[in-house]
C-alpha cells in the first residue's frame, strides 16, 4: 500500500439560525444540543455559540421549521466538494442495534382502532367519520380496522360500526360504563390496548374524546396528537398527524415514531362521512370490563341537553346567526331563529337590534355585549361597526349578508353575499332543510 | 389545604400574522401573555381562597422570562409562585410537560396537602388540552375537564360538584377530592389586580425550581421524554373575503353558492 | 350703661361667639384634607377673584344672575350699614354721622336705594322659587322650596323692612335728615300721619333689625349661605388652568390611591363643598343628570359636605367615619353608578358661578374604585386588558395600525426629514368610519404641502380613557412609554385627529416633562386657510344645511371653537348653524370620560338627547371634529330614524371641497 494519505476529515460546519424562521417552538434546539452551544433569548429564539458547536446537526434535525442550517467556511466547502468528488456515496446505511430494537418493539403493534363515542346509546357522528379515514390508514398499513364500543346496552352500535367499515369490534358492555367517567373508561381502554396492541388509535376531538385520550396516552406513556385535521401514513409506516396550532395560524405535522400506539384526536366534521353499508358484517370481540362500580368514585348526577328551556348562551355557541338594524322589525328575527335551528345554533344581535327591543340584551355581541368565538358567525343586516366587530372577529368563519357592498362587515367576512337578506335567508334556510332531510334519509 | 393552578406563558397568537409573500409566521412584536384560559383558572382558585381560606400556589413550566406570567398571578392574589425552568425541560410535548408539572405538585404536596389542581381547558399556542388530563393521571386525582361552573366544594366531606360543558349538553358531576379541574372561559370573570397588589407582586419572590430540585430522570422529560415531535410546520390556506354570487339579482343562486362553500369547507353540522 | 345696650351687647357677643365656634368647627375640618398648592401666583389669583367673585362674571351668564348680582352688591354696601348698626348698638356714641357730612349723606343715599333694590330682588327670588320653580333648583336632598331657602330670603327682606321702619321713624321724629334718604322719608312722611305708632315702630324695627342680624350671624355657617363667606376665597383659590387633566399619583408600596373616604379629598375639594350655593347650574348643564342618570354634580359636592360634617367628630378623634363616601344611595354618600356616569365633559365646571371643580372629584373617586377596590363596570375589564396587552381599546393586533395607509403613499415619521408627526390615534387607525377621516386629513395635508409622517405600528393609544376612568396606574405606564417613544424619535410637532389625543398629548404628557407643540387638525388647517396655503374657489353646497357639534375635549377643554367652523365656512361658503347649546356651553355626545366603552343602561341615551338638539335646527349634515362624536352622532341619528342626515368630520368637508376644486 502506498502512503496512507490521510483523507481530510469531513468538515461538520457550525449551526446557524436563519432569519425570521424560528417560531419559538419551546427550545427544542437547545434541548437537543449535546454541548450547551445554544442559549435562548427572551423572544424564545436560539443564540448559537459557534465556538462551542461541534456540528452534530441535532438541532437542525429537531427544528420543526428548518430554522437552523449548517454553515461552512469557504475552505470547508472546498474540502466538502473534494470529498464528494473522490468518494461518491461511500456512506453505508448501517442499522445500529438501537434502531433494530426499536423496529422490533414497534412491530409488536398492529391494527387501526377507532374509539366509538356514545352518549345515552347514541354514537357521535365523528366516530363514523373516523372509521372512514381509518379504513384508508388500515389499507396503507395492510392491517385490520377495528372499532371499540363501550357502554351499557350498546351492542347495536357494533352493527353500525360494521356498516361504516369496521372489520372487528371490541365490545365492553357493563352498567359501570353507562355514563362516561374518565376512570372507568380509561381502565377499560388501557386493558384492551395492552392486550391487543393496536398501532393507531383515533378518537373524536370532542369534550369526551379529549378527556379520555389524554389520560390513556399518559398511562400508556405514548404520544398523542390533538385535534387533527389531516392523517396519513409516511413511507416509514408512521402516522403523519396534521393539526392546526397557534390559534389556527399554523399547521403542524406531528409524528410519534418511537412509541406505539400512535394516538390522535380528530376534529369533527373534517373527515368525510363514509358510505353506510347495512349488509356489512364483522367479528365482535366481547371483553370483560376490568372495573367495578365501587372503584369509580366519580358520579354523574344528571345530563342536561342544551337549548330546551335553559337560557341561551351565545358566548359558548358554535353557530351564531346575528341580526342587526337591517332586520327592520322584531318579527323578522323568527326568520333568523329558523336558520339557526337548522344549523344547530343560536341567534345573536347587534346593539341596534337590542336597543330597538328586537332581542334581549344578553344576545348583544360586541364591545359592550358578549365576545363570541363560534365556528360560524352569520351577520345579517349588520354594517360591521368596530364596536360590533370586536365581539365576533375571532370567529373561525364569518359570513356576511348585507345589501350594501361597501359595508365594513365585508372586510372581516370570509364569505359575503351582497343582497336583500329577506330573500337570501329564507332561500338559505329552505335549501339547508332540504339538504338535511336528504341526508337523514340516506 | 393548597390549591395549585397551572399557568402557561404563550405568545399572543391572535396577533400572529402570516407574511403573505413568504407564507411564514411573523412573530416580530408579538408579546407573550398569560394563556387566557389560565386566568380563569387562577380566578377560580382565588375564589376558593376567598371562601375557604385555602392557600393558592401557581406553577408554570417555561423559560426564565415566564416569570412575568407568575407575577401576574401574584398580583391577582396567589400566595406562592413557582417557575419550573431548566434546559432539560425544553422541547417537551404534553407527556413530558405533565410529568414535570405533576412532579412539582407532588413536591408542593409534601409541605401542604393539595386538594385541588386547576388548569385551563387548553392553551392558545399548543392548543392540545392534554396537559390537564396528563397531570391528573400521574397524580391519580379525579379528573373533571371543561368545567363551566363549580356548584359546591365540600372540604370536610372531601368532594366537589361541578357542571361540565360538553357538545350540546351539560353534565353535572360529583367527584371526590383531590381533584384536577380544567376550566373554560364561561366559568368566571377574572379579577383585575389592584395597584397595591401589583406593586406587592413586583418584588414578591418567584421560586425557581430546576431539575436539581425535582430530580427527574432526564430521559423522561423535555425533548428526550417526548414521544411526539413536530416534523413540519406550514401555513394554512385561508379564506378571507370571498364574495359569493349576485345576491341582489339571484338570491337563490347566492344561497346555493354559500351552501356549496360551507360543504366544501366542512362547516355544516347537519 | 343703658339696659338696651347691655342686652344688645350680650346678644351680639353670644352670636359672634356662636358664629366663631361654628365656623371653627367647620373650617377646622379642612385640616383633615390632603395638601394642595393653591396659593401660587397671587396676582393672577386676585384678578380671578375680582372677575368671578366681585364682578360675578359667571353669575351674570344666566339671566337671573342679575338678581344675584344686585343682592351681592347690596350686601357689600349694606355690610357698612350693618356694621355701623352693630357698633352703634354697643357704643351708642359711635356712628357714621362722625364722618364728613357729604360722605355720610352719600352713604345714606346709597343704603336707602340699595335696600329698596334688594327688596325687589328678594321679591323676584320668592316669585322664582314659588311660581317659576326652575327644576334645577331641586336636587334629591336640597329642594328649591326648602324652609332654609325661604328663611334666608325672609331674613334679608326683614332686614330691609326693619331698616326702612327704623329710619322712617327717625325721620318722622326729626332725628334724621330726610333729604338723603328718599325711601325712608316716604315711610317717615306716612308715619307723620300716625304719630302714636312712631316710638313703637322705632323700637320694634331696631330690635327686629338686631335680632335678624344675630340670627343671620348664627345661622350663616350652618346653611348653604356659608358661600357668603367662602365664595370669595374660593374664587381666589380656584384652579388657574382649566382642569382638563388630572394630577399624577405616586405609585409606591403602602400608598393610597384616589379618594375612598372624605378626608382623602384635598382641602380645596372640601372647601369647594362648603362653597356650593346649591344654585343647580351644574345640574342643569350636566348631560348625565339631564338624561336621567344617577349622577348629579351638585349632589356630588353636597355629598362631600354632608359626609365631612357627619364624619367630622370621628375624624377629630382619629377614627375613620361611619358614613361611607361611596356606597348605597343616601345623603352624604355617592353611588358607584353616579361616579361611572360622568362623561368628564366639564359642563358642570363651566357652569359653576363659584368655580367649584366637580368633575375632578369624580375622577378621584374613580381612581379609588379602580385602583384600590378593583370595582368597575364589567365592560371596562376588556378595555383595561386590551390597553395593557395591545395598546388600543379594542384589542386589535397592533400590527394592523397602519392598515389605513394602503390607499395612499404615507411616509414614516423621521426627525429632521418630516416636520409633523401625524398621531392618528386608535379610532383613526381601526374604526372603519374614522379611517375615512384619516384619509381625508392625509389628503388635505398633502394638498397643502405639509411635511408629515406617522409612527405606524409603533404608535400606541394615548391613554385618555384610562386616565378619565381613574386607571392612573395603567395610564402612567402607557404615558411613560409614549413619552419615551416621542423623545427617541425626536418628535416635537404633532397633529392629532382626535381631541382626546390632543388633550392628552398636550395637557397630560406635560406632567411627564414632555413639551410638544400639539395641534388639532382643524387648527392647523384653519391656519393654512388663513395663510392662503389652502384655497377653495368652488363652494360646495352638496352637504346642504350644516350644524356643528362642539366636541367637549376640543371646545370646552381646549378652547378650540373657531377653527372647525372656519373649515366648514371655507368649504361651503356659509358658517354652520348653531344649536342652542354650543361653544363653551356645548352638550356632550356621551362618549367622553371613558363612557365610550361602557353600556348606557339608565335614562335616555346622551347621544339621543344631543341628536335631538341638533335635529331641532333641521340640518342636512351634522359636522363633528372627533371620532367618538362621529360614532355617537351616527348611531343617534340611526336610532332616531334620521339616517338621511349625514355626519361628517370637518376635515372631510374640506377634503371634499378640495376634490371638487381639482375636478
Ligand atoms: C358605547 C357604545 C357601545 C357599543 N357597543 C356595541 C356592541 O356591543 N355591539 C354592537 O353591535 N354595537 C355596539 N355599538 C353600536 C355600534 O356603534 C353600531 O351602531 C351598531 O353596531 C350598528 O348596528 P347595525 O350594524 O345593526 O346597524 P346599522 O349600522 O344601521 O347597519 C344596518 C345594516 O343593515 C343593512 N341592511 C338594511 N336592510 C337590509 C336588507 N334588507 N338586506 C340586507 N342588508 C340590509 C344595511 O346596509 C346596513 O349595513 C356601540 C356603540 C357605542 C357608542
Ligand atoms: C405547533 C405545535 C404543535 C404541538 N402539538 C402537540 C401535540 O399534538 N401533542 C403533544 O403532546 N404536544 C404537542 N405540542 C407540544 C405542546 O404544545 C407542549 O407540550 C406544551 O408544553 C403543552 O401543551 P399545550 O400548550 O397544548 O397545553 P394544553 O394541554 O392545551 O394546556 C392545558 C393546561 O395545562 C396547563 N399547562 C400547559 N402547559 C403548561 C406549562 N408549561 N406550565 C404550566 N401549566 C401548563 C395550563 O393550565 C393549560 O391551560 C405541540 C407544540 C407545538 C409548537
Ligand atoms: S449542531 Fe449540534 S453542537 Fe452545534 S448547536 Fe446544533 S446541536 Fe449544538
Ligand atoms: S427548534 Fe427551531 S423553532 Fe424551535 S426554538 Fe429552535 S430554532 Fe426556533
Ligand atoms: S363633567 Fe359633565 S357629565 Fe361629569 S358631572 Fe360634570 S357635567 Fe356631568
Ligand atoms: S357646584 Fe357650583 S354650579 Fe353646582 S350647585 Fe354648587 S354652586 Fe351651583
Amino acid at each position: 500500500m502506498t502512503d496512507a494519505v490521510k483523507p481530510p476529515k469531513k468538515p461538520r460546519g457550525k449551526a446557524r439560525l436563519l432569519e425570521n424562521k424560528c417560531i419559538a417552538c419551546g427550545a427544542r434546539c437547545q434541548s437537543a444540543c449535546p454541548v450547551d452551544a445554544i442559549q435562548m433569548n427572551d423572544a424564545g429564539e436560539p443564540i448559537i455559540d459557534a465556538s462551542r458547536c461541534i456540528g452534530c446537526v441535532k438541532c437542525v434535525k429537531v427544528c420543526p421549521v428548518q430554522a437552523i442550517e449548517m454553515a461552512f467556511t469557504p475552505e470547508e466547502l472546498r474540502i466538502l466538494q473534494e470529498l464528494a468528488a473522490s468518494s461518491a456515496g461511500a456512506e453505508l446505511s448501517e442499522e445500529d442495534a438501537e434502531e433494530a430494537a426499536l423496529k422490533k418493539k414497534l412491530a409488536a403493534y398492529s391494527g387501526v382502532w377507532v374509539f366509538v363515542e356514545q352518549t345515552e346509546g347514541e354514537a357521535a357522528k365523528v366516530s363514523w367519520e373516523l372509521l372512514g379515514k381509518g379504513k384508508e390508514l388500515a389499507q396503507a398499513r395492510k392491517c385490520p380496522l377495528c372499532a371499540v364500543v363501550m357502554g351499557e346496552g350498546v351492542e347495536k352500535l357494533c352493527d353500525q360500526a360494521f356498516g361504516y367499515g369496521a372489520e372487528k369490534v371490541y365490545l365492553m358492555d357493563a352498567p359501570v360504563l353507562r355514563h362516561y367517567r374518565t376512570e372507568a373508561y380509561q381502565k377499560s381502554l388501557c386493558a384492551l390496548v395492552e392486550k391487543y396492541k393496536p398501532e393507531v388509535i383515533l378518537m373524536g376531538a370532542t369534550g369526551l374524546g379529549r378527556d379520555l385520550a389524554g389520560v390513556v396516552a399518559t398511562v400508556l406513556a405514548t404520544g398523542l396528537t390533538a385535534d387533527c385535521t389531516g392523517l396519513s401514513i409516511d413511507d416509514k409506516g408512521n402516522l403523519m398527524q396534521t393539526r392546526p396550532a397557534f390559534g389556527g395560524n399554523i399547521m403542524a405535522t406531528i409524528v410519534c415514531d418511537k412509541f406505539r400506539p400512535q394516538m390522535s384526536t380528530v376534529r369533527p366534521h373534517v373527515m368525510p362521512m363514509p358510505e353506510f353499508d347495512p349488509q356489512a358484517k364483522g367479528e365482535i370481540v366481547r371483553e370483560p370490563v376490568p372495573v367495578v362500580e365501587d372503584q369509580v368514585l366519580v358520579k354523574v348526577l344528571d345530563i342536561l341537553m342544551d337549548g330546551g328551556g335553559s337560557k341561551v348562551d351565545i358566548a359558548g355557541a358554535e353557530f351564531i346567526v346575528s341580526g342587526g338594524r337591517g332586520m327592520m322589525a322584531k318579527e323578522n328575527f323568527a326568520m333568523l331563529q329558523e336558520l339557526a335551528d337548522v344549523l344547530g345554533g343560536v341567534v345573536g344581535a347587534s346593539r341596534s337590534a337590542v336597543d330597538a327591543g328586537w332581542m334581549p340584551p344578553d344576545r348583544q355581541v360586541g364591545q359592550t355585549g358578549k365576545t363570541v368565538r363560534p365556528k360560524v358567525y352569520i351577520a345579517c343586516g349588520i354594517s360591521g361597526a368596530i364596536q360590533h366587530l370586536v365581539g365576533m372577529q375571532d370567529s373561525d368563519v364569518v359570513i356576511a349578508i348585507n345589501r350594501d357592498a361597501e359595508a365594513p362587515i365585508f372586510e372581516v367576512a370570509s364569505y359575503g353575499i351582497v343582497g336583500d337578506l329577506f330573500k337570501i335567508i329564507p332561500a338559505l334556510t329552505n335549501k339547508l332543510r332540504a339538504l338535511k332531510a336528504a341526508r337523514s334519509k340516506a | 389545604m393548597l390549591v395549585v393552578v397551572c399557568v402557561k406563558q404563550v405568545p399572543d397568537t391572535t396577533q400572529v400574522q402570516i407574511d403573505p409573500v413568504t407564507n411564514t409566521l411573523i412573530r416580530e412584536g408579538v408579546p407573550f401573555i398569560v394563556n387566557p384560559y389560565d386566568t380563569h383558572a387562577v380566578e377560580e382558585a382565588l375564589r376558593f381562597k376567598d371562601r375557604f381560606g385555602c392557600r393558592v400556589a401557581a406553577i408554570s413550566m417555561g423559560p426564565p422570562n415566564a416569570e412575568a406570567t407568575l407575577r401576574k398571578a401574584l398580583a391577582q392574589g396567589v400566595d406562592r409562585a413557582v417557575l419550573l425552568s431548566d434546559r432539560s425541560f425544553g422541547g417537551a410535548d404534553t407527556l413530558a410537560t405533565s410529568k414535570v408539572l405533576a412532579a412539582a405538585i407532588e413536591k408542593l404536596a409534601k409541605e401542604e396537602e393539595v386538594g385541588v389542581v386547576i388548569c385551563g381547558k387548553q392553551t392558545i399556542d399548543g392548543d392540545t388540552a392534554q396537559v390537564g388530563p396528563g397531570i391528573a393521571t400521574r397524580l391519580n386525582f379525579s379528573q373533571l375537564t371543561l368545567v363551566d361552573r363549580v356548584d359546591e366544594l365540600d372540604l370536610s366531606g372531601k368532594k366537589i360538584r361541578v357542571s361540565r360543558k360538553l357538545e350540546g349538553r351539560h353534565e353535572h358531576v360529583e367527584a371526590p377530592l383531590p381533584v384536577l379541574l380544567t376550566v373554560v372561559r364561561e366559568l368566571n370573570r377574572p379579577r383585575y389586580p389592584t395597584v397595591a397588589m401589583r406593586l406587592e407582586s413586583a418584588d414578591a419572590q418567584v421560586e425557581v425550581w430546576d431539575n436539581k430540585v425535582l430530580q427527574l430522570d432526564v430521559n423522561g422529560i423535555g425533548l428526550k421524554g417526548s414521544p411526539t415531535w413536530v416534523s413540519r410546520i406550514f401555513s394554512p390556506e385561508r379564506a378571507k373575503g370571498e364574495m359569493l354570487g349576485d345576491g341582489a339579482h339571484d338570491p337563490e343562486g347566492a344561497a346555493q353558492l354559500l351552501i356549496d362553500k360551507m360543504l366544501e369547507k366542512d362547516l355544516l353540522a347537519l | 350703661m343703658m339696659p338696651q345696650t347691655a342686652i344688645f351687647t350680650t346678644l351680639l357677643v353670644a352670636s359672634l361667639l356662636f358664629f366663631c365656634w361654628s365656623v371653627y368647627r367647620r373650617f377646622s375640618l379642612l385640616c383633615y384634607g390632603q395638601p394642595e398648592e393653591r396659593l401660587d401666583q397671587p396676582a393672577r389669583r386676585l384678578a380671578e377673584m375680582f372677575l368671578y367673585a366681585f364682578a360675578q362674571l359667571r353669575v351674570l351668564r344666566k339671566p337671573f344672575g342679575l338678581n344675584h348680582f344686585v343682592i351681592f352688591w347690596s350686601f357689600m354696601i349694606l355690610a357698612l350699614a350693618n356694621g355701623e348698626f352693630l357698633v352703634n348698638g354697643v357704643f351708642p356714641s359711635v356712628s357714621l354721622a362722625l364722618l364728613p357730612e357729604g360722605v355720610h349723606r352719600a352713604l345714606l343715599l346709597a343704603f336707602d336705594a340699595v335696600s329698596l333694590l334688594t327688596l325687589f330682588a328678594i321679591a323676584f327670588s320668592f316669585i322664582r322659587r314659588l311660581v317659576v320653580k326652575p327644576p334645577h333648583l331641586d336636587s334629591l336632598y336640597v329642594k328649591g322650596r326648602s324652609p332654609e331657602a325661604f328663611l334666608i330670603l325672609s331674613f334679608i327682606a326683614l332686614l330691609m323692612l326693619a331698616y326702612f321702619g327704623l329710619h322712617g321713624s327717625l325721620i318722622a321724629l326729626g332725628m334724621e335728615d330726610p333729604s338723603a334718604m328718599p325711601v325712608s322719608s316716604l315711610v317717615g312722611s306716612w308715619l307723620s300721619s300716625h304719630p302714636d305708632l312712631i316710638p313703637a315702630l322705632r323700637n320694634v324695627s331696631w330690635w327686629l333689625h338686631a335680632f335678624v342680624l344675630f340670627a343671620f350671624i348664627c345661622f350663616l355657617p350652618h346653611s348653604k349661605h356659608m358661600h357668603i363667606l367662602t365664595a370669595i376665597p374660593n374664587c381666589y383659590f380656584g384652579a388657574l388652568a382649566w382642569p382638563a387633566t388630572q394630577p399624577r399619583e405616586k405609585f409606591e408600596k403602602g400608598a393610597v390611591y384616589g379618594v375612598g373616604t372624605v378626608e382623602r379629598f384635598t382641602w380645596k375639594d372640601l372647601f369647594d363643598s362648603f362653597t356650593c350655593t346649591e344654585c343647580g347650574r351644574c345640574q342643569a348643564a350636566c348631560p348625565a343628570t339631564i338624561t336621567g342618570k344617577a349622577l348629579n354634580p351638585r349632589q356630588i359636592v353636597h355629598a362631600i359636605k354632608t359626609n365631612l360634617l357627619e364624619n367630622g367628630d370621628a375624624l377629630r378623634e382619629g377614627r375613620s367615619g361611619t358614613l361611607p363616601l361611596i356606597g348605597a344611595e343616601g345623603e352624604g354618600t355617592n353611588t358607584e353608578d353616579a361616579i361611572w356616569s360622568c362623561t368628564t365633559c366639564g359642563a358642570c365646571m363651566e357652569a359653576c358661578p363659584v368655580l367649584i371643580e366637580q368633575m375632578p372629584k369624580i375622577v378621584k373617586m374613580r381612581r379609588h374604585l379602580v385602583e384600590t377596590e378593583s370595582r368597575f363596570p364589567e365592560e371596562l375589564l376588556n378595555l383595561f386588558e386590551n390597553m395593557e396587552q395591545r395598546s388600543n381599546p379594542w384589542g386589535i393586533a397592533p400590527g394592523e395600525r397602519a392598515k389605513w395607509v394602503s390607499t395612499l403613499p404615507v411616509k414614516p415619521f423621521v426627525a429632521g426629514e418630516t416636520e409633523y408627526l401625524l398621531y392618528v390615534g386608535c379610532a383613526g387607525s381601526f374604526d372603519s368610519r374614522a379611517k375615512q377621516v384619516t384619509v381625508a386629513l392625509a389628503t388635505v395635508l398633502n394638498a397643502a404641502g405639509i411635511s408629515w409622517g406617522i409612527l405606524g405600528k409603533d404608535e400606541k393609544c394615548c391613554g385618555d380613557s384610562l386616565r378619565r376612568l381613574g386607571n392612573e396606574y395603567l395610564f402612567e405606564k402607557m404615558a411613560l412609554e409614549n413619552v419615551e417613544l416621542f423623545r427617541q424619535r425626536g418628535v416635537t410637532k404633532v397633529i392629532t385627529l382626535c381631541p382626546h389625543c390632543l388633550t392628552t398629548l398636550k395637557n397630560d404628557y406635560r406632567q411627564y416633562g414632555l413639551e410638544l407643540e400639539v395641534v388639532h387638525q382643524s387648527e392647523l388647517i384653519a391656519d393654512l386657510i388663513r395663510s392662503g396655503r389652502i384655497k377653495l374657489d368652488k363652494k360646495d353646497d352638496s352637504l346642504g344645511k350644516i350644524a356643528y357639534h362642539d366636541p367637549c375635549y376640543l371646545g370646552r377643554h381646549n378652547d378650540i371653537f373657531e377653527a372647525p367652523r372656519t373649515l366648514v365656512q371655507a368649504a361651503t361658503g356659509v358658517a354652520p348653524v348653531e344649536t342652542e347649546r354650543h361653544g363653551r356651553n356645548s352638550f356632550c355626545c356621551g362618549a367622553g370620560g371613558g363612557r365610550m366603552w361602557m353600556e348606557e343602561f339608565t335614562g335616555e341615551r346622551v347621544n339621543h338627547a344631543r341628536v335631538d338638539e341638533l335635529l331641532a335646527q333641521k340640518p342636512d349634515t351634522i359636522c363633528v371634529a372627533c371620532p367618538y362624536c362621529m360614532t355617537m352622532m351616527e348611531d343617534g341619528l340611526k336610532d332616531k330614524g334620521a339616517g338621511q342626515v349625514r355626519v361628517r368630520d370637518v376635515v372631510e368637508v374640506l377634503a371634499e371641497g378640495l376634490l371638487r376644486k381639482n375636478a
